[in-house]
């Protein structure tokens, strides 16, 4: 059984501020003036940033608030080891998905600000939930801001995109809401009481027969493995990431994915830990095929954006592998390479806007030669596709040694099946970079030859970015310490 | 001195009054509309001040005065109020704003509100009628539109129908237990002995006619013509007040045996087939068809089919276990809440007759008013159950309870036809927040009042589903008497 730490001796109670800031500051943005939206916008979420790190750094802790106790409906929060790496994300990535310039801040921007920040507050309850209702409500809340972000300022074919994202995620949650209501159900016949709470079910789970918890834990799979996602249930990501905003797919990739990972570590192996060993092999298995079949999906994209999005699933698939290697140590991989993708991701994510916006046509089917006309660019790119094929230095590549290596006692071929898709990793990140780098540029269109490099600013939040991936990278014990092996 | 059922007197007097007072006209106010407005809210404060403890027993019997009538009672008359106050500019817009419109509607509510206190079946019968006729001739209110017509003709062939079918059943029952009275029934079912067969049939007939009301699929032809048909205003109260009405008799209704003895147990499991199958197929042509529907009424109409498979779930699960049956009541609760909210908005459309409201009317509406499409959007959320509504509640408790009830598999094909119906009711929002405004769509412009009362509705959809603490505790405390 997993044991992170003892978790009844935290003493920081003051974990409200985590949903309360945020929430603050969607409600605040409808006062302020359209023009001053995005300058509002970066303040407050570099407050907000700043205000989650200083909180994180106060220690762990928790706290219970009465809502509907009766039904075993609890306002429980619990920042631990694992939670506080994705509310630390969470501001950050709000962070950069506020600061890009687009149409989102010509085009009813108060609505951009007031999603962002509501996005924000659902995550962080999602992160910090211990009671299974509340979090199923703030899993759900986050639907919200993606389909308003989606739908006023995505592409022509945003609405198929946001259906299948919606209809699949929905589907996976209400599979997981029933399956909740069945582990309810359960301590309710053993104790005469409702509760919704994640420790007390953990209890239940344990005193019952696993043949009768199957079906649950497929719906809390369900549910997560849509999220993160894993290849089968994958449907919904080409399209929602492609056609979204940019804003919008920074946080669906950075940090939207991570809700499903860390659904699995907070809820599906405390609960379900024998149907996880039962099903294990399964589980490893789809991990493996999610981390090849997406790298050669990467390969074959044409679309920067796709090629992206899919090698967000590759990699989400070593994720998944480091929790289903059910080892302590293997979900602190896991959380470590969470960490890891999120920032490599986001800041890929984000030159790929910079460069859109220098150029409008981006297509990998020939040479752009842009890096001549951007160096700083194109450096601050270079570095961040090195992290994102694991070069050893930086973070990713700590976490996905670390993770092959506890995966590897647990399945073998399953590993080194992973492995090949690190090789192929570097295979299309490569290939990214060199058509839109390198090569003579198309000289019909040179109208964008007036733009100019990055600024001062951008230079200085990608060297911040950049900074944390190689510091992490040389010090990864700040985020493994809380992970006995 | 204590007077139990004051708050029926109230009605009653009040319904008199305007029928009395419609006659006088004073240039172009109407005073029946403020009596009828000022009796609703007599008989809402009458209604929740007079909440009595237990269950009192009033006309030897025949009629009970309970917490669970009084705030049927309340409830009704708080969404007449709604109506009255939210569809005014529409009568007058569609020219059907005459004072006998009041007091049919008021006649409407008295029979629910009789309905859902009436304990014998004889006067559960003539409560039927009661509030059935004035929704007969509402239904055809708009008598120069020949769809209207159609509805009225519609309904009340099949509600005369329906209602024979009831007294078919009554007479059944009377020939099995002698007796018409609920209270009696229960006490033979406590010692009878024998062949119940023909009680069986009466019992499943005197369902089948408020199945009927309820369109609960295969009872629910009826329904889209007669929404689409029906003026907005009487489709509202059709979907609210006649459909509460009807869920809480039928919890009644299904409670008239003591299904705890052991020589009940059969029919209890046959019972139960029977709900089930009703509630799959309710759910699954509710969602089904509703993803199909361009027209918003008869949406609302396949909508108000599915959630009647959900609260039938409630119903079902309530047969075993008598105490989840506040599931249905918080369900009740939340879905007149929303429906009549969505229906006050609807009857803002501008300069269509209200035959055509169609889905693609609502086109770019967030361009044009943003604040009505705000409110469009809470109560669309709280129909497809999104958190932070009332609907999502509304749907947990039903889910929880069943459940609890051993109806897990039901429970997952609920949640499958959830999804379904969420993407029929995100598809209006996506129309309005996502697309441009089209030039051939229709304006919505609504009173301030009806905004205001649309807006109050907003408001309470979105308080009870955040702290639904209070009126679930209370909605627990309601059990169906006997």
């Amino acid at each position: 059984m997993l044991n992170f730490e003892n978790t009844m001796t935290l003493a920081n109670e003051s974990l409200n501020v985590f949903m309360v800031v945020p929430l603050a500051l969607c409600i605040l943005s409808f006062l302020i003036p359209k023009g001053l939206q995005r300058a509002y916008a970066i303040a407050g979420a570099i407050f907000f940033f700043a205000l989650s790190c200083y909180e994180v750094s106060q220690g762990l802790g928790g706290q219970t608030l009465p809502w509907l106790s009766q039904f075993g409906i609890q306002l429980g929060f619990r920042l631990d080891s694992v939670s506080k790496w994705f509310v630390v994300l969470t501001g950050l990535v709000t962070f950069i998905a506020v600061y890009l310039k687009g149409n989102w801040y010509r085009k009813s921007p108060r609505i951009f600000v007031a999603s962002s920040f509501f996005m924000a507050f659902a995550l962080n309850a999602a992160f910090l939930s211990t009671n299974l209702i509340t979090f199923y409500i703030a899993y759900e809340a986050v639907f919200v801001p993606i389909i308003f972000m989606v739908g006023i300022w995505g592409t022509q074919t945003k609405a198929a995109s946001v259906f299948k994202f919606f209809l699949m995620s929905f589907l996976g949650s209400i599979m997981m809401l029933v399956s909740m209501f069945y582990l309810i159900y359960l301590y309710q016949s053993q104790t005469g009481q409702y509760s919704a709470q994640i420790f007390d079910l953990v209890q239940v789970s344990k005193s019952i027969a696993p043949e009768r918890l199957c079906l649950a834990f497929f719906g809390f799979f369900l549910a997560f493995a849509i999220k993160v996602p894993l290849v089968p249930f994958h449907g919904w990501v080409r399209d929602a990431y492609v056609n979204a905003p940019m804003p919008a797919t920074i946080y669906m990739s950075g940090i939207l994915s991570k809700l499903g990972v860390f659904g699995f570590i907070r809820f599906v192996l405390p609960i379900f830990w024998d149907q996880a060993i039962q099903y294990h092999g399964i589980l490893v298995t789809v991990a493996a095929i999610s981390v090849l079949y997406a790298a050669l999906l990467a390969i074959q994209s044409k679309n920067p954006r796709e090629l992206l999005s899919y090698s967000s699933i590759s990699h989400l698939g070593f994720v998944m592998l480091g929790i289903f290697s059910l080892t302590s140590g293997g979900v602190g991989a896991a959380v470590l390479l969470s960490v890891a993708h999120t920032l490599a991701s986001v800041v890929l994510f984000m030159l790929l806007h910079f460069m859109s916006e220098r150029k409008e046509d981006l297509t990998l089917d020939r040479f752009h030669g842009l890096a001549p006309r951007f160096p700083m660019l194109f450096v601050a790119f270079f570095i961040a596709v090195l992290a994102s094929v694991s070069l050893p230095g930086t973070v990713n590549f700590v976490g996905e040694f670390l993770v092959l290596s506890f995966s590897y006692p647990v399945s073998a071929l399953c590993t080194v099946l992973s492995s090949i898709g690190v090789i192929l990793g570097t295979v299309y990140m490569f290939k990214f970079y060199q058509y839109l780098g390198f090569g003579s540029p198309n000289p019909k269109t040179g109208a964008e030859s007036v733009a100019k490099d990055i600024g001062v600013f951008e230079i200085s939040i990608l060297i911040f970015m950049l900074g944390l991936i190689i510091y992490l990278g040389f010090q990864p014990a700040v985020i493994l310490r809380g992970f006995s092996s | 001195m204590s007077l139990p059922i004051l708050p029926w007197l109230v009605l009653s007097i009040g319904l008199l009054a305007t029928i009395l007072i419609s006659v006088v006209r004073v240039g172009t106010k109407r005073p029946a509309q403020i009596f009828a407005l000022l009796t609703l809210l007599a008989t809402f404060f009458y209604s929740v001040t007079t909440v009595p403890s237990g269950v009192e027993n009033v006309f030897n019997g025949a009629f009970e005065v309970s917490a669970l009538t009084q705030v049927g009672l309340a409830l009704f008359s708080l969404i007449g109020c709604i109506f009255v106050l939210g569809t005014s500019r529409y009568l007058t817009k569609e020219g059907i704003h005459i004072s006998d419109y009041y007091h049919l509607m008021l006649l409407m509510i008295l029979g629910a509100a009789v309905m859902i206190g009436s304990k014998d079946l004889i006067s559960i019968f003539i409560a039927l009628e009661v509030m059935s006729l004035p929704a007969y001739t509402l239904a055809g209110f708009r008598r120069h539109d020949a769809r209207s017509n159609e509805a009225g003709i519609k309904y009340f062939v099949m509600g005369g129908a329906i209602g024979a079918v009831f007294l078919l059943g009554a007479a059944f029952i009377f020939g099995a237990t002698g007796s018409v009275s609920i209270d009696k029934i229960f006490e033979w079912s406590k010692v009878a002995q024998g062949d119940f067969t023909l009680f069986y049939i009466g019992h499943l007939l005197v369902l089948i006619a408020f199945l009927f009301k309820v369109a609960a699929v295969p009872f629910h032809f009826w329904k889209p013509d007669v929404y689409e048909g029906s003026p907005i205003a009487v489709t509202g109260m059709m979907a609210t007040v006649i459909s509460a009405a009807s869920f809480i008799v039928i919890s009644r209704l299904i409670g008239i045996v003591d299904f705890g003895r052991i020589e009940w147990g059969a029919y209890a499991a046959q019972l139960k087939q029977v709900v089930r199958v009703i509630v799959v197929m309710s759910l699954v042509v509710g969602s089904a068809v509703l993803l199909t529907q361009s027209n918003l009424k008869r949406m609302l109409a396949y909508s108000s089919i599915s959630h009647t498979g959900y609260l039938l779930l409630g119903i079902l699960s309530s047969i075993s276990h008598p105490q989840e049956i506040f599931s249905v009541w918080m369900y009740l609760f939340g879905y007149c809440l929303m429906t009549s909210g969505l229906f006050v908005l609807l009857s803002q459309s501008e300069p269509k007759a209200d035959m055509g409201v169609e889905l693609i009317d609502l086109t770019g509406l967030m361009k044009r008013s943003p604040y009505t499409t705000c409110l469009w959007i809470v109560f669309l959320f709280s129909m497809a159950g999104i958190p932070f509504t009332v609907g999502f509640f509304s749907k947990y408790f039903v889910f929880l309870s069943s459940v609890s009830a051993g109806e897990t598999a039901f429970v997952v094909i609920a949640a499958v036809c959830a999804v379904v119906s969420a993407y029929a009711y995100i598809r209006p929002v996506a129309l309005m927040v996502m697309r441009d405004a089209d030039p051939s769509a229709s304006n919505w412009k609504g009173s301030p009042v009806s905004t205001v009362v649309a807006t109050v509705s907003a408001l309470a959809v979105i308080y009870f589903g955040v702290l639904p603490g209070t009126i679930v505790q209370f909605l627990k405390g309601v059990p169906i008497g006997h």
